[in-house]
């Protein structure tokens, strides 16, 4: 029997945290729920690198802080989690400005629809033809003519009056 | 020998200078990227030539281990510590360069110099989240180079591959906090002496497997490799040299010396021969059925670095001297394949021919397809060979079975790389452009490095050996680290 203390439970919230941003990140389809379950992910990661510090019944690691003599939390993940922070909050900036020229460039954030325009474009520069996608399961083959539709009315003959 | 650091602040230092320096002088700023670069290898060599037999350690800032954050400077990590700047260098993206907006340029080469800091750092670090950090650090550099044309297939491109990296540094984070949490110290050397007690249970092969997948990012282990075919057909050719060349090397080290150092146990090896193994085989098929140059030789890199990650699962001196000869071999052939691509970057088809504009670069494709194959007396027959007769050697079901895969593999690369060489031989009324001087001649280089180490392939293997010997040796680096003193000693 697993015993539910504080500590427990917000490691079992890390570990969510951390597979909800992945069940995100591998579900979405729009690029900008893809970052933002990335975030959540990345969120999960630091509080579980701060819960390896925890000590119970301790204080702050600051020198001053609690009474004297009072133990203190591992001040080492917290500095690890600093740094994974700021590198987080670098990546996720250069993310969103990328983002923001894909949509300028191709009008669609559709993680799918990317791929296909992605996949056409560099088809097209290296000048072979596109493979065949879901969009269009043939390639880009030509399809066989179709002959023109004519409605029924204009089928059938006038009755002589 | 704390100069070995200068090989990683200096480049540091000049990307960040390297903006105000551009609204100052444009000479200045297009020439202080080389100037460096070839600091830092003149420094490095300088090391490597005075090494003894002996590692040595620097404390960063005087503090000493496992407080503070060592670098550990052995026979392994100044190899590609000297290979860094020597590689960047010749694939060098402003040389031979008419793009005239300064800005642009100062952009780049602080880019490339950050990215040539990371991997310096990479090599050398002996404390794993310093390694974390220099390893996040290559990738937001890769993230910009590899966005550097700005078309939108580029950045689509790019931004698949942020958010594949991205995730795998959230997985490894949680790795390290598995490790952390069972051990409390994240200095490799500290980590090696708690490994048998603590990391032998579920919960170290739990931390390996997320920080392979993190590190595996940028190593193109399979299934994190699906960003490689994209990139490297959108990037600048020079930039896929440097990615596909360099930096997958140096990911692939940092995974040896977990391997080596902290995880020792046969899970961690099966784990990642079993990976291995998927990626040759996923990456060779894929390689036969591409249609343009750049994404053929961007698949065929899936590929060798699979047979990379097979060689390093192999116990023992063996299997690190298979991997790292076929590491090095890949490092010299893929970068020069790339710099070849930058004007054959169009369909095979359109390659017709080629070898009537340009016979010598025809030929220098010849013979790195024929190393690449394995075909004797060329220095990758004697690493794919090393690879299968640790292999054989080894003789459990999952080893055998990747014999099995590297030889039938090995008739697929042959496949598709005869088919472009007798392509680049045919008749043609429209051949393709011959390749830039620069790039021709960092390829004719490259080919006369393969060509010397073929002719003096005892010397060469002798020293890998001893490479691989030093490597392997986790005792020796936690005595290098946390040295015995006199009374300590028996």
């Amino acid at each position: 029997m697993i015993h539910f203390t504080l500590e427990t439970v917000v490691y079992a919230g890390a570990i969510g945290l951390v597979a909800i941003g992945a069940l995100g990140l591998v579900l979405c389809n729009h690029l900008f729920r893809m970052l933002l379950a990335l975030g959540i992910a990345e969120s999960g990661a630091n509080l579980l690198l701060i819960l390896t510090g925890f000590r119970p019944d301790a204080t702050a690691p600051i020198i001053g802080y609690g009474p004297a003599g009072a133990s203190m939390v591992d001040p080492l993940p917290q500095v690890l989690v600093l740094t994974a922070i700021v590198i987080g909050v670098g990546v996720q900036a250069m993310a969103v400005s990328m983002l923001v020229r894909v949509y300028r460039a191709y009008g669609t954030l559709e993680m799918s629809e990317l791929r296909r325009r992605m996949e056409l474009d560099i088809s097209a520069a290296a000048g072979i033809r596109a493979p065949s996608s879901a969009q269009s399961p043939a390639g880009e083959r030509p399809l066989p003519p179709v002959p023109a539709y004519r409605p029924a009315s204009a089928r059938v003959q006038p009755r002589e009056s | 020998m704390n100069q070995i650091l200068l090989p990683v602040v200096l480049p540091l230092l000049a990307a960040f200078l390297m903006q105000p320096l551009a609204q100052v002088s444009r000479l200045a700023a297009r020439a202080l990227g080389p100037l460096v670069l070839v600091l830092s290898a003149l420094i490095t060599a300088r090391i490597w030539l005075g090494f003894g037999e002996a590692p040595f350690t620097v404390a960063i800032g005087g503090f000493a281990p496992p407080l503070g954050i060592v670098f550990y400077a052995d026979h392994l990590a100044l190899l590609f510590a000297l290979t860094v700047p020597l590689f960047t260098l010749l694939f060098w993206p402003g040389l031979g360069d008419q793009d005239s907006d300064p800005g642009h340029c100062a952009r780049r080469d602080a880019l490339v110099l950050l990215l040539v800091a990371a991997a310096t750092g990479l090599a050398l670090s002996g404390d794993l989240f310093n390694i974390y950090i220099f390893y996040e650090l290559a990738a937001v550099a890769s993230f910009g180079l590899a966005s550097l044309t700005g078309t939108p297939r580029a950045l689509v491109a790019t931004l698949r591959y942020l958010l594949i990296s991205a995730f795998g540094s959230v997985l490894s984070l949680v790795g390290i906090s598995f490790l952390y949490m069972a051990t409390g110290t994240l200095n490799l050397a500290q980590l090696a002496q708690l490994a048998p007690q603590t990391l032998q249970g579920p919960l170290g092969l739990a931390s390996f497997a997320l920080m392979l997948i993190g590190f595996g990012v940028k190593a193109e282990l399979f299934p994190l490799n699906t960003w490689v075919p994209d990139v490297y057909a959108t990037a600048p050719a020079r930039v896929a040299a440097l990615l596909a060349g360099l930096v997958s090397k140096l990911a692939v080290l940092v995974v040896v010396r977990l391997l080596v150092l902290v995880f020792q146990q046969p899970e961690a090896s099966q784990l990642l021969l079993s990976l291995g193994v998927l990626g040759v085989l996923t990456g060779e098929l894929a390689a036969w059925r591409a249609r343009d140059f750049a994404r053929m030789i961007a698949f065929s890199s899936i590929g060798q670095l699979g047979i990379v990650f097979i060689a390093f699962s192999i116990d023992g001196d063996t299997g690190l001297l298979a991997g790292i000869a076929v590491a090095l071999h890949h490092l010299i052939v893929k970068s020069a394949l790339f710099g070849l691509a930058a004007r054959w970057n169009g369909s095979l088809e359109a390659l017709t021919g080629a070898a009537r504009r340009s016979p010598l670069a025809a030929g220098l494709f010849v013979l790195f397809a024929l190393s690449l194959i394995g075909v004797p007396p060329l220095p990758g027959f004697w690493a794919k060979i090393l690879v299968l007769v640790g292999l054989a050697q080894g003789g459990s079901t999952l080893q055998l079975f990747a014999l099995v895969s590297v030889l039938l593999v090995t008739a697929v690369e042959a496949s598709y790389l005869f088919r472009v060489a007798v392509r680049l031989y045919g008749q043609s009324d429209s051949p393709p452009a011959p390749p830039a001087r620069w790039d021709l001649g960092a390829a004719t280089l490259l080919g006369a490095a393969l060509i010397g180490v073929t002719l003096a392939t005892a010397p060469v293997a002798d020293h890998l050996r001893n490479v691989a010997r030093q490597a392997g040796n986790a005792a020796l680096y936690v005595d290098t680290v946390f040295p015995k003193t006199v009374a300590q000693k028996d």
